[in-house]
């Protein structure tokens, strides 16, 4: 079970349960976890890479830390467009938002 | 202390930023004194990049390279941020409240670009992506009143945040496939292993995140929603400064491959033609005029692609000598459109009606800017297309060139249509006079002068992107 394949196959399902997520959610929440989601995938890649392929230096880690710290910063200012959006619509579904066409 | 030269202009805008955010906790507005502020201190941010536009080194354990290619890119952005805080005088589209934290997110999403032309590393490339983008996000919802235009924030950040996952997974590809995470090493490595499939779909994963910058065709959905539903400010600043950072990054990532994979190249010349033809096509129809050149933006990123997919440095020199004419004109129509509409409401193409009458210098403006974007000599424009081709005919791809005419010539008609609409239809109502200071002509007559001598005598600049495109390899 210890080897490079088995989490490269669960960061590929996660990958592919986060983008389903968001082209098939349609509440703006669930579309932010959605993202959450790919980015843990990516994640996962990166420190199991760094485990098994490049253990040295720990750039992989790093990398993983810092993708924490933006993803935190990332869901401040997307949940703080959603409040905002639910001021003005009252939903937070993506079917409110969608009166611009042409 | 040499270091810290080399990174001087970053330097400045990180201070613009600081005072702007001092600003923004104060709880009485200034906005003409903000306005005042942020002239001087983008100017000087001008001044100071220009000044170092010749250093060369390594900065940050060698993340950070400052090159001929970087400085180039750097000067233009800086240019764009001058022009954008310069037209930014009557501010009418966003509450006096928030002044003082647009021009600070206007500086910081600089300072991001600044530092994204520089990265060689994954790492610093991605988190400076981000951070550019976060400013963008903000600066989009800002705009004041407009209960139906709110949505396009939203839209933005969504695709955006998307793009951004594609982008970081297609990076964690690329470190499992090279073992390194170091620019320069990669591509030493990746050609070597490009016939893996992760290799290739690594790469394209990555150069999603700067395709959504540049609305390149499946990440362009973004683009008329936030051009029509942003503050006409803000929509100019994504229409300038923010593609400059986007075609040099795609020059950078596009360059890592080494040209050893044909099926990547198929696919930046599939989507190149995707974006020409559907954004020309939709362009056709338009009423808003932010709204046209949103999908006439969509159009020049594919014209940029074809400069890029060529993979040699006479390709990366005519894409830089583009992006940078694409600069020069698309501000141009901009700033008419603001002008035009100084009270922040977003211009219809029939409200630009008599133009000439009303300000002659301002339509004369406006018609070089088009003729530029539609590729009519003797502006920049033509002399961009041309060299673009003329790469592309290089390296053999005539279909893509023939496709490219065609598309140029659809792309005459709804830029004529604005033109028209300027010099040759009555207006039906009477419209407020078209008011114009001192700066605005002297900034016409600069705009018109640039786009026609960087057409007639392209020569000295672009002897400078070659150099600069040699410097990245």
């Amino acid at each position: 079970m210890n080897s490079l394949s088995t989490y490269l196959i669960i960061s590929a399902l996660l990958f592919s349960l986060g983008l389903l997520g968001i082209l098939q959610r349609r509440n703006l929440i669930g579309m932010l976890i959605s993202v959450e989601l790919l980015l843990n995938a990516a994640n996962l890649n990166f420190m199991a890479y760094n485990r098994f392929l490049a253990p040295d230096p720990v750039v992989g880690q790093v990398i993983t830390l810092f993708v924490m710290g933006l993803a935190a910063a990332e869901a401040a200012i997307g949940l703080s467009i959603i409040l905002a959006l639910y001021r003005k619509m009252h939903s937070i579904n993506i079917e409110a938002a969608q009166k611009m066409k042409g | 202390m040499t270091d810290f030269m080399l990174f001087l202009p970053e330097l400045f805008f990180i201070l613009g930023a600081l005072l702007f955010f001092i600003f923004s906790l104060r709880k009485t507005p200034n906005p003409a004194g903000y306005h005042r502020w942020a002239v001087v201190l983008a100017a000087a941010g001008l001044l100071v990049t220009v000044a170092s536009s010749h250093q060369e080194g390594m900065l940050f354990f060698n993340c950070y390279r400052v090159d001929l290619f970087s400085q180039v890119f750097k000067v233009l952005m800086a240019l764009g941020t001058i022009w954008v805080i310069f037209s930014s005088g009557e501010l009418k589209g966003i509450d006096t409240r928030q002044h003082a934290e647009y021009y600070f997110l206007i500086f910081v999403c600089t300072l991001a670009m600044m530092m994204l032309v520089s990265s060689v590393e994954l790492l610093t490339i991605y988190v400076s992506i981000e951070l550019s983008s976060y400013s963008l996000y903000l600066l989009v919802p800002m705009r004041r009143g407009e209960e139906r235009y709110f949505e396009c924030g939203i839209k933005y950040f969504m695709i955006g945040v998307t793009a951004s996952g594609l982008m970081l997974f297609g990076i964690s590809l690329l470190f499992g496939v090279g073992h390194t995470t170091y620019v320069p090493q990669l591509i030493k490595v990746l050609p070597t292993v490009i016939s893996q499939p992760a290799a290739i779909v690594g790469l394209v994963l990555a150069l999603a995140g700067f395709f959504f910058k540049l609305a390149v065709f499946p990440f362009h959905i973004w683009a008329p929603d936030v051009y029509q539903g942003a503050c006409n400010q803000v929509t100019t600043y994504i229409a300038t400064v923010s593609k400059m950072a986007a075609a040099a990054m795609i020059i950078r990532f596009a360059g890592i491959s080494g040209g050893a994979s044909p099926a990547m190249i198929k696919l930046l010349i599939v989507l190149s033609i995707a974006s020409m033809t559907f954004g020309n096509l939709v362009a056709l129809i338009q009423k808003d005029i932010k709204r046209l050149l949103a999908y006439s933006s969509i159009a020049h990123a594919g014209y940029i692609l074809i400069g890029i997919l060529t993979l040699n440095s006479q390709g990366y020199a005519a894409a830089m000598y583009y992006a940078a004419a694409y600069l020069i004109m698309n501000y141009s129509v901009f700033m008419v459109i603001m002008k035009v509409a100084d009270d922040g409401h977003n211009l219809q193409i029939k409200e630009l009606a008599g133009l000439h009458k009303r300000s002659p210098l301002l339509a004369m403006t406006l018609m070089l800017g088009l003729f530029g974007l539609a590729g009519i000599p003797p502006t920049a424009g033509f002399t961009g297309k041309f060299l673009v081709f003329a790469a592309a005919l290089g390296k053999g791809y005539l279909y893509l060139v023939i496709i490219g005419m065609v598309n140029a010539t659809i792309s005459l008609y709804y830029y004529l249509i604005v033109f028209k609409a300027a010099y040759l239809l009555k207006p039906v109502k009477e419209y407020p006079p078209v008011r114009v200071d001192f700066w605005t002509q002297f900034m016409s007559f600069a705009l018109v002068i640039m786009s026609i001598y960087l057409g007639v005598f392209p020569d000295r600049f672009l002897s400078l992107t070659e150099a600069a495109a040699r410097s990245l390899f």
